[in-house]
């Protein structure tokens, strides 16, 4: 449904691209989010899409046709693009009742007052909104706002919605709930959406797909599962969750990954040896110590223990001073300088290849 | 993040009018100063008009003037408006909403009215209060004397006191008393928070309501022009004033005209330019966080009943004493005392001759749709000046903003000036002696603050809501007459407003530009005034201020309405 190739933006004044050499192909209903730290172009490169920014080099389609090409010079304007856009400051009207807001596409677009009138009665009903049509939009709540602007984007019928952090600005609570909402209602309608975010969570529970990204580039992409559980990348393994990442020295022998930690077993891995391995804090296995005999046990110490209600965070220094974070079961006691085993599991341990920069 | 827009007509446009309005006057000005005949185009080239005005010792003691009389009213109006400004924010003066009126409403009165006020009120022969010294205590020579420059600045600074007040007090309520607080809690004294946290807070907020007062200082010509130009007391802005409606100067006093105008702009606009980084820095140092808070309060203790006297004695001196005697002036049928005796002798005969005068029909007819004119006009360049800077990334939008920012330093006399070399120059544009040559004059001179307001409001307007207008299919011209237009209307209809008001009271420029009909009603009031007639001149005066007060009411409810949708 979007297709984006070698996609660059530069923003006038700037030293350094904002996004560099972005490709990315959006499926029709898919929903993709964009994540990555601020700054890491994932806002520019959804504003190029919607044709707020104008990007140095690359092409972007929608739905077939070509609304950008550096090349052959083509830019067709914001309002001509067939898409729908979110904003994360809501942007609703504050001048227009929530119906105004809504139809303004629609009137816009110079449909008949008939249609409009149902459209947007339709696009109420679906955000639940029905009974403040009449509203100033500027006395509604800030959750409201978030789904006046929804029902606008989703009267467009447009090929894609692009979300720029619709959720970022609602409180915690607010914001679980939007969350659930948003990919539902999307889903309903079979809606394509690029969506940005910050918010790691956020992304693994909306997404079919994610791209990570940073400096400008996408740095990895897949679907969350795969992201989450077994990145390729240390950005990938730190950015999304909390990662120990432990660098391999070299290889031994019988395959053991030479490592700070000592030699370490890892799930076999086709090419060459990773250059780093990660673990995730809930991986990593304490047991009562017993001098650390079998494979990947390592003998360790409690530096402290930090109780967090379902479960408990364990700071450790290793035998050769290398310090780890694990995550324990609550019940467990555990007391400053308590001798501990630590299990780094086999098939636990991502292995991590150098990345591309 | 601003976007790139593709408006490519829109910003040449109007960079070619601003150049038009600001640039050329201001260039023939220069030229003219440079030129044996003082007209622009005439024929050779030449600094005898600067060398003529440098070694004549009037210039200096003009220049003398003009620094003592502008200093002087910077340094009052700061201390008397700022000190005002305090009391009501800052401390538990009781009856604020009512004091916060009083400091405000000065503003309705046209300055040169209460210059003439303040004629009737010390004047050394007729004045009020001397006669009243006199007959108390017997004196034998006035004690009070208006002409002076004593006087002038007197009176000056009871016309700035209210927008000195509006700048601090501004000022003083945005500034987070969690930072005072800050001090107190990291161990400070009350001194050395006030010397360390608060005045350096203020410092860039007060440096430049300085820098604004000095300014204001060097173009203001009611007040000099009223109670310094009789008595030959000059500053700058009056000397261009009586140099060109001097008759018998001719055309060879213009060549010095320019030489002194291009001598004060240069000093104005290093002032503007100072004045502008200054604001610049100010609001890096305001900390609006939008969260409503009470600013710390000093409790007056027994300097209550002073405090509440020093605001009422302003309002007296400011308001109440001259205009009631304006009031009284204009229902007698000659200048006299106020005496009993006069009371009998009261009527409406003045207001009565002033209005079957038909010269004053056709200025109020003047003032009326001139100011009209001129405000929609601005109001309307304001717009498409903070639409360019603020939305586009065009190139020519520094030269635009800086263009539309330096009529706050040149004064209305200066323009008037460059006005007639333009349309001497160009006389195939018939505007010369015409009102529309008043219209392109007051839609110069209050470019700046209109544009200043449009930007203001413009740069509360999150883009999001245009980018949410674009990406709803919206074309750019949609987006600004759907959304753009009705978010700004409160403010620009505020601007529009004051526009108004001040283009009717406006004297200088209006003086200078005089022709065969185009006379407003404050030049009718002064023609009044110095032909003679004050009693005529009051009755006038009354109801400029009645208009006044009915557009400023306007005003205040408009700017009101405009806060409350802005930020809704």
């Amino acid at each position: 449904m979007v297709e984006i190739r070698g996609l660059t933006l530069v923003y006038p004044g700037a030293t350094q691209p904002s996004v560099r050499d972005v490709s990315l192909v959006v499926q029709r209903g898919e929903f993709l989010t964009l994540l990555g730290p601020s700054g890491c172009g994932k806002t520019s490169t959804l504003r190029s899409v919607a044709g707020l920014e104008t990007p140095r080099a690359g092409t972007i389609a929608i739905a077939g046709q070509t609304v950008f090409d550096a090349g052959g010079g083509r830019m067709v304007p914001t309002h001509a693009r067939d898409i729908a856009m979110v904003f994360q400051s809501y942007a609703v009207w504050p001048h227009m009742s929530v119906a105004q807001n809504v139809a303004f596409p629609l009137e816009v677009a110079g449909r008949p007052a008939t249609e409009v009138a149902r459209r947007v009665r339709e696009a109420l009903e679906r955000v639940d909104l029905s009974e403040l049509a009449q509203r100033s939009a500027t006395a509604l709540s800030g959750g409201q706002q978030q789904r006046v602007a929804i029902a606008r984007a989703l009267v467009r019928d447009a090929a894609v919605m692009l979300l720029d952090e619709p959720l970022s600005n609602l409180d915690a609570k607010l914001r679980e709930q939007m969350r659930v909402e948003l990919r539902q209602l999307l889903k309903s309608v079979g809606m394509t959406a690029i969506y940005v975010t910050h918010d790691q969570e956020e992304a693994l529970m909306l997404s079919d797909r994610i791209a990570l990204m940073d400096q400008g580039r996408i740095v990895e992409a897949g679907s969350p599962r795969t992201l989450y559980l077994s990145p390729r990348t240390t950005f990938g393994a730190t950015f999304l969750g909390a990662a120990e990442v432990i660098a391999v020295e070299g290889t031994r022998p019988d395959g053991r990954l030479d490592t700070a930690l000592g030699p370490l077993h890892a799930a076999a891995t086709d090419g060459p040896a990773p250059a780093r391995l990660a673990i995730r804090p809930e991986s990593i296995v304490l047991h009562p110590p017993r001098g650390a005999a079998a494979p990947n046990r390592i003998a360790a110490r409690v530096v402290s223990a930090v109780f967090c209600g379902r479960h408990q965070q364990v700071q450790l220094e290793c035998a050769g001073g290398r310090r780890l974070t694990a995550i324990a079961d609550a019940h467990r006691a555990f007391a400053a300088g308590d001798p501990v085993d630590v299990e780094l599991p086999q098939q636990r341990l991502i292995p991590l290849h150098e990345e591309p920069r | 993040m601003t976007t790139q827009r593709r408006v490519p007509l829109l910003s040449p446009a109007l960079l070619a009018l601003l150049v038009y309005l600001v640039a050329v006057p201001l260039a023939l000005l220069l030229v003219a100063s440079f030129k044996p005949s003082g007209l622009p185009l005439d024929e050779g080239w030449g600094v005898g008009h600067y060398l003529t005005v440098y070694g004549d010792p009037g210039f200096w003691k003009l220049l003398g003037n003009t620094l003592q009389f502008a200093i002087g009213c910077a340094v009052g109006a700061l201390a008397l408006g700022g000190g005002l400004a305090w009391l009501v924010e800052r401390t538990d003066l009781p009856f604020k909403g009512a004091s916060r009126v009083m400091i405000a409403l000065p503003m309705v009165v046209p300055p040169f009215l209460l210059a003439m006020g303040w004629v009737l009120l010390a004047s050394p022969r007729t004045g009020f209060l001397n006669q009243i010294a006199r007959d108390a205590f017997g004196l034998a020579s006035a004690p009070l004397n208006v002409y002076s420059m004593g006087g002038m600045v007197f009176v000056e600074v009871l016309a700035l006191v209210p927008s000195v007040y509006l700048i601090l007090s501004a000022a003083f309520r945005n500034m987070d008393p969690a930072l005072e607080e800050a001090a107190l809690a990291s161990g400070a004294r009350w001194p050395q928070m006030v010397r360390r946290i608060f005045v350096p807070l203020l410092a860039p907020a007060l440096l430049a309501a300085a820098a604004y007062l000095t300014i204001v200082g060097f173009l203001v010509f009611d007040v000099p022009g009223t109670l310094g130009m009789p008595v030959g007391i000059f500053v700058v802005s009056s000397r261009i004033v009586y140099l060109a409606t001097d008759q018998s100067g001719g055309t060879s006093a213009y060549g010095q005209i320019a030489a002194i105008a291009v001598t004060f702009l240069v000093l104005l606009l290093a002032l503007a330019w100072a004045y502008r980084r200054l604001t610049a820095r100010a609001s890096r140092f305001v900390t609006v966080t939008g969260k409503g808070w009470r600013p710390r309060q000093l409790a007056l203790g027994a300097f209550k009943p002073v405090a509440v006297a020093l605001v009422l004695v302003y309002f007296l001196l400011a308001v109440v004493a001259p205009l009631g005697l304006l009031l009284w002036t204009s229902f007698t049928p000659f200048l006299a005392p106020v005496s009993l005796s006069m009371v009998e002798r009261m009527s409406l005969a003045q207001h009565v001759a002033v209005w079957s005068n038909p010269r004053v029909g056709v200025a109020a007819w003047n003032s009326l749709w001139v100011s009209v004119v001129a405000a929609t006009v601005v109001v309307a360049i304001a717009f498409a000046v903070a639409w360019t800077v603020l939305r586009t990334r065009q190139p020519a939008r520094r030269t635009i903003d800086v263009l539309a920012f330096m009529p706050l330093a040149i004064p209305g006399t200066m323009i008037g000036m460059a006005l007639v070399y333009v349309y001497l120059t160009l006389s195939f544009v018939p505007v010369y002696g015409t009102a529309w040559i008043l219209v392109i004059a007051y839609v110069t001179v209050y470019l700046s603050f209109t544009s200043r307001t449009a930007n203001a409001t413009l740069i509360q307007i999150h883009p999001e809501l245009e980018e949410a207008a674009r990406t709803s299919g919206a074309p750019a011209a949609t987006t600004v007459r759907r959304i753009v237009l009705p978010l700004m209307l409160p403010a620009l209809a505020g601007a529009w407003v004051w526009v108004v008001a001040h283009v009717m009271r406006e004297l200088s420029t209006a003086l200078l530009l005089q022709g065969e009909d185009n006379a407003t009603l404050a030049v009718q009031l002064w023609s009044y005034w110095a032909g003679g007639e004050p009693t005529k001149a009051a009755a006038v005066g009354v109801w400029l201020v009645v208009a006044m007060t009915v557009v400023t009411v306007l005003w205040q409810w408009l700017s009101n309405r405009s806060h409350r949708t802005v930020h809704g």
